[in-house]
């Protein structure tokens, strides 16, 4: 008798002692990880902010494109941020404000009229002038973690009227009057547990769903429903509701999306809405809180009837509660849904830009830094030009679809605005939402005749030696290179043209001058003006390297052209122009920087003979499709066979690098002009750029020349052109062909005539 | 509860105290550079110094090129291109309707900034600068506004801020050689000489027939290749900048 009771009285001591301990650890876990910083927050990824200002160059349609994946709700009288209300062609909105480097960009109701494909006016809705806004910038994408859970962190003073009563009524309705547990609960919860056998009941309080997600593992026991509810009662000793109720919205776990699991009401409100969660109305909060009880049975894009009929239960509670007017409830049981599609602009993902990012972003930071931090990276992302692009390609491959062995082609596409050096848009495969190979910066090809802009650079820089109007034989012949091989280059069309100006052979793209050309200048100086164009990769100074037989990436091709359509400023392609901290703080900025490789001169004639590619050499099939007032440069490059396909070109303020190819260096339908070509005019199309207008540098002159003989002439002439020359190289000046005379031009010209028969 | 778990959460609870980690230490990294305070430009920290009006001269002298006064040596008469240059005008720009342009010389294009600027201009960022914009360069609207602000966070320190809203104006302006001139100053500013004499030279290729505009450049580049020691280049700049008025 007595051991047993001493033993008893022993074993229960020690029991006692044991729970204390263990509820001494439970309270040392639960502040532990509260007090701290209680979630990891991936890096979020923005796009370029939209500027808006008077002349700038914006289609309403393109402004509204935007406003839509910013999720701007349409009303009548647009009335508090997000809200925007079209009429004619004048568009009101309040914008929502937002930290960037530079500052804090004000939320602020605004009005834009646009005329034709401008910003006409840009004004206060009380009608005095704005100078410049700036919309907020749309979220990319997230830099996650293998394991990833996602988050936009909210503060509780930020949350839409009826979301916390909403939640309450549903969820717990003695939140505020418990300690933690709910008595009556638990009683519920054990009598169903032992009938029942299992336990499955629900209606634990807020407190618990939060210690389970928080702090526990998914295990269904008695054991960790005891050590939830002594959590919860810790956790209710140390913080108050409303720190309590604010880690519950942002904890709460309300969708999955592919691997990304969602959590939190902030980044919920985004997924489904497209919109910040402040801004939700009644019928999407009663949506949300319906959702928690079985995000996955809810789920409103896959199951829409149940989370349709969920949603209204919410509501009629609500108004048994009366935290809502019946008038109220029957309104919001009258909106639809309200659940975005995905695969529209906010859904979208970009994965070749986004890849771009990261590599960027990993030069700099840890991975750690990058899936935790809440980092907010700043980038120049256009996703008016990416959607542009994308169409570009899906359209031009569905118009060539008959040619035999085109769906094996893949593509990439680098978009990039030369006056800045920033990426706007990159493909990196034919579904540009397939995140895999990322061609644009990964697929190394030869890029054929998109080196003999360096070419005939090279040429042009001398201009003692070379100008537009020199001539170049484009006769047959070949070379021993160093490794004793014998090198024969041929065009394309296998004949040879005679003699040409210069500038020909680089517009109807001649092998045979430009080897020619090539030589005479040297393979090595070529290269190094490949070098200085901004190409880093090295290749052996052999012959048929001037005819692009050395590989590049699309993204390398861009930084090339960069330099040509820059005046001959390099710049360093960026991709990202800030991060700030998780708080807003300003931590890295990637600065513009420009480094002047070439005399603005002779990129003045290289862009002149650009032109003429696409007026009227291997590029003019462009203005089937574009206006002929819209200047253009570029070049076509096909490598041998047709294996790859490849056009590279520029206006003022776009400029962009399309390759087409298969993956296994197989042969395609494809030139450069017949493939890569179609998908750039038909980019430029959509994209409306800006006519090529490169300030004419000090010493260029202007000179009018035969167009037969390349001879100076004069503008009263027949059959005169004007061809830039940098100063001193131009050709003497031909007498005046007066009206009554026509003196020594016409007998020139009858001489070349008789000549020439 | 299994017995097991006794000596283990005790364990645990022992363990997890002494390792508590600490989060949220990213490293904080700054690209720009470190700011010299000897090298901060004028005073008035203002868009420019005002530069004494002077009727433009003549116009100013070609560029010496490595290359220049050089004779080309056209092959001889005989010769016959297989195909005549095509006539539509190479000219870079608008294209002009037909192929001929009676004017021998085509002007530069002054100031084609990508965005239309409103004809009314509104004047000069503040008085309170000290210095002014010449007539020729008043400034208006976006660019004017981001100059401003650049401007006030310069004058507080904030150089980073200063450059960010510089690159804003860049784009939204591109073509505009003021918003160079500034971005020049204020890496100028931030200590480096070397992106400043950059971003004067590309101004400068933007700057056709703005004399006043050209000087200061041409100023700054002066000052830039100072400072990186190359005294000789200074020398030449300072004298482009006197030709420039």
């Amino acid at each position: 008798m007595r051991p047993w009771l001493g033993w008893a009285l022993k074993l229960s001591l020690v029991g006692l002692v044991v729970l204390a301990g263990f509820a001494v650890y439970l309270d040392a876990i639960v502040q532990e990880k509260f007090s701290g910083k209680r979630w990891t927050i991936p890096a979020k990824v923005y796009a370029r902010p939209l500027e808006l200002f008077t002349g700038q160059k914006l289609s309403k349609e393109d402004f509204l494109t935007e406003l839509d994946a910013l999720g701007y709700r349409r009303e009548s009288v647009s009335n508090g941020p997000g809200a925007a209300s079209v009429n004619g062609n004048t568009v009101d909105l309040n914008t929502r404000g937002f930290q960037f480097y530079e500052g804090m960009e004000k939320a602020q109701p605004v009005r834009v009229r646009f005329s034709g494909d401008y910003v006409a006016e840009l004004s206060a809705t009380n009608g005095s002038k704005l100078s410049v806004v700036r919309l907020e910038p749309l979220m990319i994408g997230g830099i996650y973690p293998k394991n990833l859970e996602d988050r936009i962190l909210i503060k509780i003073d930020q949350v839409p009227p009826y979301l916390l009563e909403t939640l309450v009524a549903v969820e717990d309705r003695d939140f505020y009057s418990h300690w933690g547990v709910s008595p009556k609960s638990i009683m519920r919860a054990l009598y169903v547990n032992t009938s029942g056998g299992r336990m499955t009941q629900g209606g634990s309080t807020l407190t618990q769903q939060l210690v389970k997600n928080f702090y526990l593992t998914s295990e269904r026991s008695l054991s960790r429903k005891l050590t939830e509810a002594m959590m919860a009662m810790l956790l209710e000793l140390h913080y108050d509701k409303r720190e309590i109720l604010e880690a519950y919205l942002n904890e709460v776990f309300v969708g999955q999306d592919g691997q990304r699991a969602v959590h939190g009401f902030g980044l919920a409100s985004q997924f489904f809405f497209g919109q910040p969660l402040s801004e939700l109305k009644l019928h999407q909060v009663a949506l949300l809180v319906g959702m928690v009880k079985g995000p996955s049975y809810y789920n409103p894009r896959r199951n829409p009837e149940r989370a349709l009929e969920r949603r209204n239960l919410v509501l009629d509670v609500l108004e048994q509660q009366g935290v809502a007017t019946a008038e109220q409830v029957a309104a919001a049981k009258k909106m639809p849904l309200g659940v975005t599609t995905r695969g529209k602009l906010a859904d979208s993902s970009f994965p070749g830009f986004i890849d771009l990012v990261k590599r960027q972003l990993r030069q700099d930071y840890r991975d750690e830094d990058l899936t935790e931090e809440g980092l907010r990276i700043f980038t120049s992302f256009d996703p008016i030009l990416q959607m542009k692009a994308e169409a570009s390609v899906n359209d031009t491959f569905k118009r060539l679809s008959g040619r035999k062995g085109a769906d094996e082609v893949e593509a990439a596409m680098v978009v990039t605005n030369p006056e800045t050096g920033e990426v706007q848009a990159m493909i990196g495969s034919r579904q540009a939402s397939f995140a895999g190979f990322n061609r644009a910066l990964d697929a190394v090809r030869p890029i054929g005749s998109l080196i003999k802009p360096a070419v005939y650079l090279t040429a042009l820089e001398k201009p003692s030696q070379y100008t537009l109007t020199s001539w170049l034989s484009d006769d047959a012949f070949s070379v021993k290179g160093a490794d004793g091989q014998v090198w024969k280059p041929q065009n394309y069309d296998r004949r040879s043209h005679g003699t040409v100006f210069l500038y020909q052979g680089l517009a109807h793209s001649y092998n045979l001058s430009t080897a020619r050309l090539g030589l005479a200048v040297g393979v090595p100086n070529v290269l190094k003006t490949l070098a200085r164009l901004g190409v880093t990769r090295e290749f052996p100074a052999f012959p048929s390297m001037l005819l692009g037989a050395g590989g590049l990436t699309p993204i390398e091709v861009a930084t090339m052209y960069q330099t040509l359509a820059n005046g001959g400023f390099n710049t360093p392609m960026r991709g990202i122009r800030s991060v700030l901290t998780a708080e807003g703080e300003p931590l890295k900025r990637y600065p513009f920087q420009i480094e002047q490789r070439f005399d603005p001169a002779s990129i003045y004639l290289i862009q002149s003979a650009m032109q003429r590619v696409m007026r009227e050499g291997t590029g003019s099939s462009v203005y089937n499709v574009l206006p002929k007032t819209l200047t253009l440069a570029g070049k076509t490059g096909t490598s041998n066979d047709s294996r790859d396909s490849w056009f590279a070109g520029f206006s003022q303020d776009l400029l962009a690098v399309v390759w087409l190819g298969r993956d296994d260096n197989g042969k395609t339908p494809f030139t450069g002009a017949t493939g890569a070509l179609q998908v750039w005019s038909s980019f430029m199309r959509k994209a409306d750029p800006l006519p090529l207008d490169m300030p004419q540098p000090d010493n260029i002159v202007q000179a009018w020349v035969d167009s037969r003989t390349g001879q100076g002439s004069d503008a009263s002439c027949p059959g005169v052109v004007q061809m830039p020359y940098i100063r001193g190289s131009e050709p003497p000046p031909g007498a005046a062909c007066g009206g009554e005379s026509p003196a020594s031009g016409e007998t020139v010209m009858d001489w070349v005539k008789g000549w020439m028969n | 509860m299994n017995k097991w778990l006794i000596p283990a959460v005790t364990a645990v609870a022992l363990l997890s105290g002494c390792s508590t980690v600490q989060r949220g230490s990213i490293p904080v990294v700054d690209s720009g550079s470190a700011v010299s305070n000897s090298e901060r430009i004028q005073a008035n920290g203002g868009f420019r110094q005002t530069t004494v009006k002077r009727p433009a001269q003549a116009q100013t002298q070609a560029i010496p090129q490595g290359d220049t006064g050089v004779v080309v040596m056209v092959p001889g008469g005989g010769a016959v291109a297989s195909a005549p240059i095509s006539t539509s005008p190479i000219t870079p720009g608008p294209i002009t309707p037909g192929p001929i342009d009676t004017s021998p010389v085509q002007s530069a294009p002054i100031n084609q900034g990508s965005y239309n600027m409103p004809s009314t201009p509104s004047g000069i960022p503040s008085a309170s600068t000290g210095g002014g914009l010449s007539a020729d360069e008043q400034l208006d609207g976006p660019v004017l506004a981001l100059l401003t602000t650049a401007q006030q966070q310069q004058a507080g320190g904030d150089l980073n801020g200063a450059s960010s809203s510089l690159e804003r104006a860049q784009r939204v302006a591109p073509r505009e050689p003021q918003v160079l001139y500034r971005l020049a100053q204020v890496r100028m500013a931030q200590g480096d000489a070397a992106q400043a004499e950059q971003f004067a030279r590309r101004g400068l290729t933007m700057a056709n027939g703005r004399p006043d505009l050209q000087a200061s450049l041409w100023g700054l580049i002066a000052q830039a290749r100072e400072k990186q020691g190359d005294s000789a280049g200074a020398a030449l700049a300072r004298q482009k900048a006197k030709v420039s008025l």
